[in-house]
């Protein structure tokens, strides 16, 4: 029963996030005045992208392809919707947090396998721009580990329910700013998409991808989406009374992202590091000192 | 201690690595590239070391077609030139012709070439303005401009049959009157590009995001523009007020009252304000033209346009297109076709001299942005 649960979190959170996708793609098309795809259109290129043949550059890419899908699934399976888990657990944030970075490491060695030297640089300004967020992030969690007692994401979630006023994105304001600026980050939204810039390094990671790595990717981002938001709901949000509000509260989150990522362009990889140490890391000591004294 | 190696020599050693160096081909087939052409770049890490632009991949032969042309068929050959900015090639090529022949157009035909030019002008700085925006990553701009520009091509298209190469001045004048009504509704449509500036302000101009990423690219100052021969608003955005409008004024432009907008600073970011400022400046100065046409011919007849004949002699004539001084010299030896035609695009210095200046040092982020920010055009050099 536990195996069959694990696999419906992990097809439910790449449909969720594919969803995201292409609403998401809809949403830019409207701002940029254009009508759009449909928002079923990443289902149609993810499927279009597992029936081509692909070109690999070696075993490296095949394992790093998997392991970066695995990773960000092994994440996904800790994080409580509407308090629901496919199998017991606390579900730590350390946890999540630990699991995440071998998704995108996955996808470090996997890209990087091609030689390309454009998707080395995307590779680089990736993890880069992780030691933007993750700083800022990592003291956002001390704030909640030091003033919850908890690491646990489920007991953050409980510890919300009751009503509006209760979500820690009522009472910790200014943390929750911080959060929604990294989370620009870790969706890689403008202005923080440094690592895919089309006009500088050709799409980076994604230039020597086809087929099925193609696809993976697809993947690896709709299921990354499914865990920062749904991360993002559980600390500050209230978690969800039911699915469909968890999902919902995912959405608004996703729609807020793609929307700040329709009037800004992109800010080199230094640039978009200091921005996140300056403004998120300041938003984050602030509410940590806040929360403190 | 002294087997060891030391730290500056492994840094050393880093730099030489043929893994840490390598050569990207920035274009023809490049995201950031605009047009046919490259730039073939030694790259450490992200840092350019050293630049080779990589023209001829555009190379039509247009100057040695157009001896090979009637002096009228080469109306249809001369757009193609640059796209996004056709009619200063029409204009400066009839131009260097009627001085040949020493004739004199009527004078609507003078305003009405200087409307098309100046509305060739706005659909270029739009174009350049969303490439600009586009090479950040923000294609809402982009997207929303070009869509200005379609407003503007529409006209263009009521007025000439064609949106993109209008093949409209001709020898002797225009090829044909204002149609009724176009007046009017250029300036409905101006007004509404004229109302959208707000919008360009806050999603691209005073965007803070932009400005840190324009600040400081490509910085050239007015002796070093001037000693390059950059022309256009990156010449206006480094101090200069040089402008083939006023210094040499031809069409209606002697009987216009406008401002020539001036920045200084002379980086990106100056670059792209002095864009965006004469952009607005051609919008009031079309309105200008618009409403003091004056009545009569709009061409002058010069018989059939097969066997037009233009007396020997040369002539050079210059026009300020919306990336500078666009020029033709033309050579006749009195005969059905021009004996030589040369053309000075104002692209040249930035795009193949300019780069060994600036883009040694620089990230290769910032390549497209330079190039858009210096409104590069390949066909412009490379013919």
């Amino acid at each position: 029963m536990v195996v069959l649960t694990s696999l419906f979190l992990a097809f439910s959170a790449m449909v969720v996030g594919l969803l995201f996708m292409g609403i998401g793609r809809k949403v830019t098309a409207r701002l940029q005045r254009r009508y759009g795809p449909p928002f079923w259109q990443s289902y149609i290129d993810v499927i279009k992208c597992f029936s081509r043949n692909s070109i690999s550059h070696s075993y490296i890419q095949d394992l790093g392809s998997m392991m970066g899908l695995a990773g960000l699934i092994a994440a996904a399976m800790f994080v409580p919707i509407a308090g629901w888990l496919p199998f017991p657990s606390a579900s730590p944030i350390i946890v999540i947090l630990y699991l995440m970075p071998i998704g995108y490491l996955g996808m470090a060695m996997g890209v990087s396998a091609s030689g390309n030297p454009l998707a080395a640089i995307g590779i680089g300004r990736a993890l880069t721009l992780m030691l933007g967020y993750e700083v800022p992030y990592a003291i956002l969690l001390l704030t909640f580990i030091a003033s919850s007692n908890t690491s646990s994401l489920a007991v953050l979630s409980d510890l919300q329910t009751g009503g509006i006023g209760n979500w820690f994105a009522v009472k910790m304001p200014i943390g929750f700013i911080a959060s929604i600026i990294c989370l620009q980050a870790m969706l890689a939204e403008k202005p923080f998409d440094t690592m895919i810039a089309p006009a500088e390094i050709a799409s980076g990671p994604m230039v020597e991808l086809s087929g099925k790595f193609l696809g993976m990717a697809f993947l690896q981002h709709a299921v990354a989406i499914f865990i920062e938001t749904g991360l993002i709901v559980n600390m500050y949000l209230g978690g969800g009374a039911t699915v469909l509000s968890f999902v919902f509260k995912q959405f608004l989150l996703y729609t807020f992202a793609m929307a700040v990522n329709g009037i800004y362009g992109r800010y080199r990889v230094e640039q978009a590091v200091k921005f996140l140490w300056i403004f998120a890391g300041s938003l984050a000591v602030i509410q940590l000192l806040i929360n403190i004294f | 201690m002294d087997s060891m190696m030391a730290f500056s020599e492994l840094t050393e050693l880093t730099r030489n690595d043929k893994y840490v160096q390598y050569e990207l081909f920035f274009g023809p087939n490049f995201p950031g590239m605009h047009g046919n052409f490259g730039y073939i770049l030694d790259v450490a890490g992200s840092t350019i070391t050293k630049v080779r632009p990589n023209p001829g991949l555009l190379h039509r032969g247009f100057e040695k077609l157009m001896e090979q042309k009637l002096w009228l068929q080469n109306l249809s050959l001369i757009p193609r030139i640059c796209v996004p900015d056709p009619d200063p090639n029409e204009v400066a090529y009839c131009s260097a012709v009627e001085k040949i022949m020493g004739i004199d157009i009527p004078e609507r035909a003078k305003f009405i070439r200087t409307i098309t030019l100046e509305l060739s002008r706005i659909t270029s700085l739009l174009m350049g303005m969303g490439a600009l925006g586009a090479m950040m990553g923000h294609y809402t701009v982009m997207y929303r401009m070009m869509q200005d520009r379609d407003r503007v091509l529409d006209m263009f298209e009521w007025l000439t049959g064609a949106r993109v190469y209008h093949i409209y001045n001709t020898i002797g004048g225009v090829s044909r009157d204002l149609p009724e009504g176009w007046i009017e509704k250029t300036e409905a449509v101006l007004d509404e590009l004229e109302g959208n500036i707000p919008e360009w302000d806050k999603l691209l101009f005073d965007n803070p995001v932009i400005h840190t990423r324009l600040t400081g690219i490509g910085p050239l100052t007015e002796e070093e523009a001037v000693q390059y021969g950059i022309v256009g608003p990156s010449l206006r955005a480094s101090g200069s007020t040089a402008d083939v409008r006023k210094d040499d004024p031809y069409a209606a432009y002697p009987y216009l009252d406008f401002e020539i907008p001036r920045t200084g600073g002379g980086d990106a970011l100056n670059r792209a304000i002095q864009v965006r400022l004469e952009f607005a400046e051609s919008i009031k100065l079309v309105k200008k033209a618009l409403h003091m046409i004056p009545e009569g011919d709009f061409k002058i007849k010069l018989g059939n346009s097969l066997k037009l004949i233009v007396p020997k002699g040369d002539a050079y004539a210059r026009v300020e297109s919306s990336k500078g001084e666009y020029g033709y010299y033309i050579v006749s030896n009195g005969g059905v076709k021009p004996y030589r035609v040369s053309v000075r695009g104002p692209s040249l210095p930035g795009g193949l001299a300019l780069c060994h200046k600036h883009l040694p040092g620089m990230l290769i982020d910032d390549v497209a942005i330079w190039m858009a920010s210096f409104a590069v055009c390949p066909p412009d050099f490379d013919r």
